[in-house]
């Protein structure tokens, strides 16, 4: 009796509970049905996906070359391996997310290779490399010790897997996510050091870092990283560097800006009395930030940090500008392709879904998190 | 000329409002000095300008030897001397001021590894030598967070304590607790008391001041008023205003 009427009284309060509600749901409900209808009917039966299919290569991977791919494997495989330690050992311990996590991961690493036969053994591979990683963080506490410096070392592997093709000729969404992880991870320090420079009681250094921050958040993205693109080859003629490294010196002197601005507001909500405990044992100002404001700012800012990771996630497309396929990209050269030109509607749709589920694993790892940090201390 | 700290005309202003008007203290080696005074009073000021929290714009004070800078000189950007002399003087603090990021255990070891360069190891076990002494030892791999107010305050004590300091330092150090737990935190002090450390003490525990002073000072509107032997500022206070404060304070 009870179980059948929860539903009723579910429906009862969220839907039906005043007049306006009624009439709201009237309308909502039959509308959400008739779309999701349509959609499905044109999902199964009329959308051609194997215009995805033809084309998965250069979403994932743009015009890298075909015989490298084996390489973007292993390189996935290190990422899955390092996402695996870091959702074991920092954030959560959940075997159910860390496997959606890592399959996501491995997905996207399966689609890069969908052709190729052997895919599903190398998307296998990926899956347990994550997951085994993920057991052994859970089961060594230690691992967590070292996981920024495996996430250096495992990078450097990746770097190396994916240069010899070239840094130009890396794109698509492999390009985005790798990308991101870096233009993040740099901007951080960056952000930072602005942030105390900011504080500093040096009136020269302050000023020159409040005029920094300033100046890069008045300035659209676009335009500062197509201003460092034409700038970078005067300040080494001859020499100008891949277009890549360029847009990622642009991103990170640009997302730089914005993580100093959080990082202040998170200097500020830290005590005073912190300061002062910290000062009356002896410390030199150099120790008191490093042990006693900053992990404490850190922790304060840490979700605004992961939304900067999304943003330069979402802003990636714009590398655009100075030649660079990113995942968007890759799908609208895709679609100018007469070839496969009819296919809009599955190319547009499968990349909302990858931006979803990326965007949708980053937010949730961020609330576990936060979650983490807040009962830790308390 | 046995005196560990020696302050000499000390007037200290936040802007416009002179707080103290010409202090003159010299607290001895192993003398417990307890400080008293209506809120408002300097009292609170006056000893967080010993270890160079506040600064002060002119007199002077010599903690062990070594000159604290005034305002001018700490403009310029003088903070060698002010950790030198912080090294040596602790200081426990109303709200207690734990890292809540970090264990009771590194929160002891914390200033004795980066500032005396003591090994880990050292720095530890000299750690739960301290906690065992306030009587924390099972405690400290916690977080501050999880431990009462009494508790935490005897953590702050150890750690000032970790920096073997010649002077201890106490800003109404049971002002922030419940009843209940004050007895715990002033058994910490007085049982350092006996053991000859040199305290300075702010407090509103008449009773504790009376019970562990050798001698009692009575700050009012920023100057010394009145000082002597708890019995003569307790029992025989010569100055009216004395009188009148304690007649407020002892009441309940």
């Amino acid at each position: 009796m009870k179980n059948s009427n929860k539903p009723l009284k579910w429906m009862r309060k969220n839907l039906l509970a005043t007049i306006g509600d009624s009439l709201l749901t009237l309308v909502i409900v039959p509308l959400l049905l008739w779309a999701s209808y349509s959609l499905l009917h044109w999902g199964i039966g009329i959308a051609k996906w194997h215009a995805v299919e033809e084309n998965l290569r250069v979403l994932m991977v743009g015009t890298f070359p075909a015989e490298l791919v084996p390489q973007v494997w292993i390189a996935a495989a290190i990422m899955s391996a390092l996402v695996g330690i870091t959702f074991g050992g920092l954030v959560v311990a959940s075997v159910v997310f860390s496997t959606a996590a890592t399959s996501l991961l491995a997905l996207i690493a399966l689609c890069a290779t969908y052709s190729n036969e052997s895919a599903i053994t190398y998307f296998c591979g990926c899956l347990a490399v994550g997951v085994i990683a993920h057991s052994v963080s859970l089961k060594v506490p230690k691992v967590k010790k070292y996981a920024v410096l495996l996430w250096c070392v495992g990078f450097i592997g990746i770097s190396a897997l994916v240069a010899p093709a070239g840094w130009d000729r890396v794109g698509g969404l492999m390009m985005s996510v790798l990308f991101t992880l870096v233009a993040s991870v740099l901007s951080v320090p960056l952000g930072v050091a602005l942030a105390f420079g900011r504080r500093s009681k040096y009136a020269g250094v302050q000023v020159i870092c409040t005029f920094y921050i300033e100046v890069m958040r008045s300035l659209p993205l676009i335009l500062v990283v197509y201003c460092i693109w034409v700038v970078t080859p005067l300040l080494s003629p001859g020499y100008p560097g891949p277009d890549l490294v360029r847009g990622l010196l642009g991103f990170t002197l640009f997302f730089a800006a914005y993580v100093a601005e959080y990082v202040r507001s998170g200097l500020q909500s830290v005590p005073k009395g912190q300061i002062e405990a910290a000062q009356s044992l002896g410390m030199t100002p150099y120790y008191i930030n490093r042990d006693v404001v900053l992990p404490q700012a850190l922790r304060v800012v840490v979700p605004a940090l992961v939304g900067n990771v999304l943003d330069i996630f979402n802003t990636v497309p714009l590398l655009f500008i100075i030649g660079i396929t990113d995942f968007l990209r890759a799908g609208q050269m895709i679609l100018v392709n007469p070839q496969s030109g009819g296919y809009t509607y599955e190319i547009y749709l499968f990349m909302f879904a990858v931006y979803l589920a990326i965007a949708s694993v980053i937010t949730f790892g961020a609330r576990r998190l936060e979650a983490r940090m807040a009962g830790d201390h308390r | 000329m046995n005196e560990i700290v020696s302050i000499r005309n000390l007037n200290k202003a936040f802007g416009p409002v002179q707080v103290l008007r010409g202090v003159d203290l010299q607290i001895g080696r192993g003398e417990v000095v307890v400080v008293i005074g209506a809120s408002g009073s300097g009292k609170s000021t006056l000893i967080r300008c010993i270890n160079g929290l506040e600064m002060f714009q002119k007199g002077r004070i010599v903690v062990d030897g070594c000159e604290l800078p005034c305002e001018e000189e700490r403009e310029i950007g003088d903070d060698k001397r002010l950790t030198d002399v912080r090294k040596g003087v602790g200081m426990v603090f109303q709200q207690f001021n734990l890292f809540p990021h970090k264990t009771v255990l590194e929160n002891i070891t914390l200033a004795p590894m980066r500032v005396r360069h003591k090994k880990q190891k050292d720095a530890e076990e000299n750690g739960m030598r301290l906690l065992k002494r306030v009587g924390l030892q099972d405690h400290a791999l916690k977080f501050p967070g999880q431990l009462s107010g009494g508790q935490q305050q005897r953590v702050a004590i150890a750690r000032a304590l970790a920096m073997d300091p010649h002077v201890m330092l106490f800003d109404e150090p049971t002002s922030a607790l419940d009843p209940e737990m004050v007895r715990e935190v002033l058994d910490v002090m007085r049982e350092l008391a006996t053991e000859g450390m040199t305290m300075v003490i702010v407090t509103h525990e008449m009773g504790f001041a009376r019970e562990v002073a050798n001698r009692v000072v009575f700050i009012d509107r920023g100057t010394v008023l009145e000082a002597g032997t708890p019995e003569e500022i307790f029992d025989n206070p010569r100055e009216e205003r004395t009188r009148s404060f304690l007649s407020r304070v002892l009441k309940h």
